[in-house]
């Protein structure tokens, strides 16, 4: 017990000196993880939407492929990224191996079928009399696509907040193709398991509450920008 | 008055299942047609196989002059010559507002042109205080009063209306009759109305439209219908219906 309240004063003066280092580990885990969250929703919306809307040969196997994907171990997809990113992989060239843009691309590999797959089960939700209500107001194929999305867009905006859940406490990925190295690629995560390994009980919780308090925040942001399309209360009233 | 809709040999089957084997069927402008027949009967294929939002199987489909050959361009043209309303009046997430106004703004109207057409529209139907309301928590018959004001603000020349008050207590219901009765006589928009409520079908229709089992057996003005069916399948539904009624 006294491990848990040291590391919440540590914690709580960790954030009160600003200690550069944590700031930049912080830094680092939101760039990694806000812009493989960013890439995940390009590709997972439109996917998504795609799977759910078009008449697509092998749907039915591509959606489970993409469930599937959904709890794809992260472990296993560093380790993807790393084959692929290794000197002597297929984009070897390129050196990114063990940069912030490796953790990236694990990290999308494991938000995009996230994305998509939520997205895709949100569109599916919806009657079809929106598509029909759209297209008998005159609504052109595209404006019709666009109605169906922001009726949806509460099971999108669930997608986003989930996938953004899963690449911010990941560890195992970024670690693989990260390499953990200090004022490089170290993020919240890997400090926990490296200050866990090495005995530091209370700043492995100090840190870990700063990974809890920037994940609150970042998805009061979201909730607050989708309450802000929604202007509606959508509660359902139970008495 | 041109001939708005003509339907050649039209079949639509659901798997092995036929549900709709229209030989012909002519509908004029201007006219209100009550389409009546049985649950299953084929009445709503039918509907949306003339709005344009299933495609038919087989046969012949021609639509304000123009032989349907459901290309995108051509289905929006004509489509943004049609709208409707239907039983569930689904509303769109949003105000009032917004739904009335969604039909002008695929339009891309100017938005002055907008808010006046969507002032004009909900005070036809009464429904001006509400402008602002969360379209979801309006009751059944305010919902159909929505729907009818957002279908006609995109002044349409036919007006599909598929058991527009079911749902809706008689009140509303009437309300709702009077608003279409003087959409056709004042802006002579066509209506395609299909009702199981015989007192309806008779207070409205110009022309009624029998179909059982996919099929049309018996057309006429209401008078003839309701008061000297032919067939003894009209007379039997008529009978059940009355009764019920």
């Amino acid at each position: 017990m006294n491990i848990f309240v040291e590391g919440i004063k540590e914690g709580v003066n960790l954030i009160w000196q600003m200690d550069p280092e944590i700031i930049q580990i912080t830094l680092l885990s939101l760039q990694v993880s806000l812009t493989a969250l960013v890439i995940s929703a390009v590709i997972g919306i439109p996917t998504g939407a795609a799977l759910a809307l078009k008449k697509i040969p092998g749907k039915r196997i591509f959606l489970n492929i993409i469930y599937t994907l959904m709890g794809l171990p992260p472990v296993l997809a560093g380790l993807l990224v790393y084959l692929l990113l290794t000197y002597r992989g297929p984009l070897g060239q390129f050196e990114l191996l063990f940069t912030p843009s490796a953790m990236v691309f694990a990290q999308v590999l494991l938000a995009a079928p996230i994305v998509c797959g939520l997205t895709a089960r949100a569109v599916m939700a919806l009657n079809q009399d929106v598509y029909d209500t759209a297209a008998t107001l005159g609504a052109s194929r595209r404006q019709a696509s666009a109605t169906i999305m922001r009726e949806a867009r509460i099971g999108i905006v669930a997608a986003l907040t989930t996938a953004f859940g899963r690449v911010i406490a990941e560890v195992g990925a970024v670690m693989l193709v990260g390499g953990n190295i200090r004022w490089s690629t170290r993020v919240l995560t890997t400090s926990i398991v490296l200050e866990t390994r090495m005995g530091n009980f209370s700043t492995a919780i100090a840190i870990g509450i700063i990974l809890l308090t920037l994940s609150f925040i970042i998805n009061l942001l979201i909730l607050k920008l989708e309450k802000r399309t929604l202007r509606y209360d959508n509660t359902i009233q139970i008495t | 008055m041109t001939t708005q809709f003509k339907l050649h040999n039209i079949v639509k089957r659901y798997g092995s299942r036929k549900v709709l084997d229209i030989d012909q069927l002519d509908l004029r402008e201007g006219r209100i047609y009550t389409i009546m027949g049985p649950n299953g009967s084929g009445k709503s294929t039918l509907l949306r196989i003339m709005s344009l939002l299933l495609v038919n199987d087989e046969g012949e489909l021609e639509v304000l002059s123009e032989k349907v050959n459901w290309e995108k361009e051509q289905l929006l043209y004509l489509r943004r010559q049609m709208s409707m309303v239907t039983q569930t009046a689904f509303m769109f997430q949003g105000s009032v507002d917004y739904n009335v106004a969604y039909g002008l703004k695929a339009r891309k109207m100017r938005s002055r042109m907008i808010r006046e057409r969507v002032n004009e529209m909900l005070e036809m139907v009464g429904m001006s205080a509400y402008r602002e309301a969360d379209a979801r928590t309006l009751s059944g018959g305010e919902r159909q009063k929505v729907a009818l004001a957002r279908a006609m603000a995109v002044n349409p020349g036919v007006l599909f209306l598929d058991e527009p008050t079911s749902n809706i207590d008689m009140a509303s219901a009437a309300e709702i009759e009077k608003h279409i009765r003087t959409i056709n006589q004042e802006q002579g928009t066509s209506i395609i109305l299909v009702t199981h409520n015989l007192f309806q079908a008779r207070r409205l229709a110009d022309e009624v439209i029998f179909i059982h089992e996919g099929r049309i057996i018996e057309r006429g003005s209401a008078g003839s219908i309701f008061d000297d069916p032919k067939d003894k399948r009209t007379l039997a539904f008529l009978h059940g219906e009355a009764v019920i009624q």
